[in-house]
């Protein structure tokens, strides 16, 4: 086994950069104004090859979960939660869910991104709940 | 649309396969009976024998996504005159347009996968297929790998919005464990209940161990014909390929949109809408459906987008109507991916072959006119209606 490792491509580079510097960015198409994820090199929704970094607001909401009960890689020692995660901007992107679970459904759940230390990264984005239940 | 017709153009008349269960058990115990060019060749000899043909007549060649072209050609000395590589449901649709546009007649379809013996990995650091689909390895940083891990994901969602649970998709892994029970060249044939399921441990929440598919080596293979030859020399009744389907969904496929936000449904209703619009047949004509099922979540996706039941119904009509061979549309009726054998999508087209001719033996589907085959790897709907 070994630890997970980022599947950097040409276009990716930027967005590593901005996750380092803790403020995710992704391409917003300068033309129809869509955000993409993963990056690429135009927009998939009108073909524009214009289009500009921006950071994201932090702001989404679960659309699924999962929890791993089988280790795959040695840097993640299951149990561990999965979790996409529709951003405001339009994206879904993949993530886990730290800090406090929700209490009953988490499908729905509004979150807010935040940054841990990754070795291999330097950061790496992970999600806690906006409003997280009364300890 | 038109969606160009490949009715009746085509029709299986041979189909072979290698010994799962004696190479399973050498597998197990650290042998290598074979590599995949072996299997293939193993199951080519089959094929040919099953169809009463020889060498010779073969005049195209279609090599599955895990061997190479060129090399399954030298090993099996064929030089046709007309050639492709495909997966399992593509080679059959490539075979019927080949035919059609006359560029052969008579072609073998050929697969071998050692992906057992050969320690195939797909999840973790080293996952395969992500030069294919990105989305294989992409999550990685989050821990999230493993197509188990994706399906999990799209079926956690199935089970918000539709109501489905954890016991309903239990009925996939306990029917085809009862068709597999009765199919001798299957290799999981011990019997399980809903408790079996329900007991067994989590891979990845919420699919259990059952919802998972094999991994076993092995080769298959089929000779595709015209219908007008197949009628002439064929030894055994042909499965005539009475229409055929696809759709594929890329947009957002990365970030898990189709799967997450429709489940595939645009796809499988675009597929269904040309296979049963170029067979002139609907769901209620199957009497029997075989369905791509790498995990048993496939088969309720599937349930509601070719139409066998209504939207948001498919856990209802598991439990209630059946899918079982004692039920009202028997699934996966040789046990499938989860409890024959993974030949990723192959061995689907062989039973779908063997339930129309009706040499099933004890799992055979009474007076079998027609199955349906459908698959949804990665969001690429297709659909192969067989007949007679």
């Amino acid at each position: 086994m070994a630890n997970s490792q980022a599947f950097i491509q040409f276009y990716d580079e930027p967005m590593w950069e901005s996750i380092r510097a803790q403020r995710w960015a992704l391409q917003q198409c300068d033309d129809c104004s869509q955000y993409q994820y993963p990056p690429g090199p135009c927009c998939p929704h009108c073909l524009s090859l214009s289009m500009s970094w921006k950071p994201l607001s932090g702001k989404g909401k679960i659309i699924s979960w999962v929890v791993f009960h089988r280790q795959y890689f040695d840097n993640y020692k299951p149990p561990y939660n999965v979790v996409a995660v529709q951003l405001t901007e339009g994206p879904l992107v993949i993530s886990n869910l730290v800090g406090p679970e929700p209490e009953g459904g988490w499908i729905g759940r509004e979150v807010t991104i935040c940054y841990e230390p990754n070795a291999e990264q330097g950061s790496i984005p992970k999600v806690m709940l906006s409003e997280p239940p009364a300890a | 649309m038109t969606t160009g017709n490949l009715s009746k153009v085509g029709a299986v008349i041979g189909v072979g396969q290698s010994d799962y269960v004696s190479d399973h058990a050498r597998v197990r115990a650290g042998e290598k009976p074979h590599d995949s060019y072996g299997y293939a060749a193993i199951a080519f000899r089959e094929a040919l024998a099953d169809a009463g043909l020889t060498r010779d007549d073969i005049d195209g060649l279609i090599v599955g996504p895990t061997v190479a072209y060129e090399r399954v050609g030298e090993v099996l000395g064929i030089n046709p005159r007309w050639g492709s590589q495909a997966d399992a449901m593509l080679a059959v649709i490539e075979a019927c347009a080949a035919i059609k546009a006359g560029l052969c007649e008579t072609v073998a379809l050929v697969y071998g996968n050692d992906q057992r013996s050969a320690a195939v990995q797909y999840g973790g650091p080293e996952a395969m297929g992500g030069n294919l689909f990105l989305s294989y390895v992409y999550h990685a940083p989050w821990g999230y790998t493993s197509q188990g891990a994706l399906y999990a994901m799209m079926f956690r969602r199935f089970m918000e919005v539709t109501g489905i649970t954890e016991a309903e998709l239990g009925e996939v892994a306990v029917a085809q464990r009862l068709a597999a029970s009765l199919t001798p060249h299957a290799l999981m044939r011990k019997p399980i209940t809903l408790q079996d399921y329900l007991d067994s441990r989590y891979i990845v929440e919420p699919l259990h161990l059952f919802d998972y598919c094999l991994i076993n080596d092995g080769g298959v293979a089929l000779i595709v014909t015209s219908a007008e030859k197949a009628k002439r020399i064929a030894k055994k009744p042909p499965a005539v390929i009475h229409g055929v389907g696809r759709f594929d969904l890329n947009r957002g496929a990365t970030s898990l949109e189709p799967r997450l936000l429709d489940f595939y449904r645009p796809a499988q209703e675009a597929c269904a809408k040309q296979v049963f619009d170029m067979s002139g047949l609907g769901p209620q004509d199957m009497d029997a459906v075989q369905i791509y099922d790498s995990f048993s979540c496939h088969v309720p996706f599937a349930l509601e987008g070719y139409g066998y039941c209504r939207s948001g119904e498919a856990g209802r009509f598991m439990r209630e109507d059946g899918i079982s061979l004692k039920g009202k549309l028997p699934v996966n009726t040789a046990g499938g991916h989860l409890s024959e054998t993974y030949m990723q999508g192959w061995n689907h087209q062989v039973e779908a072959v063997r339930q129309v001719r009706g040499e099933c033996g004890a799992r055979q589907v009474e007076d079998c006119r027609f199955v349906h085959y459908n698959s949804d790897v990665a969001g690429k709907a297709v659909s192969i209606i067989y007949g007679r």
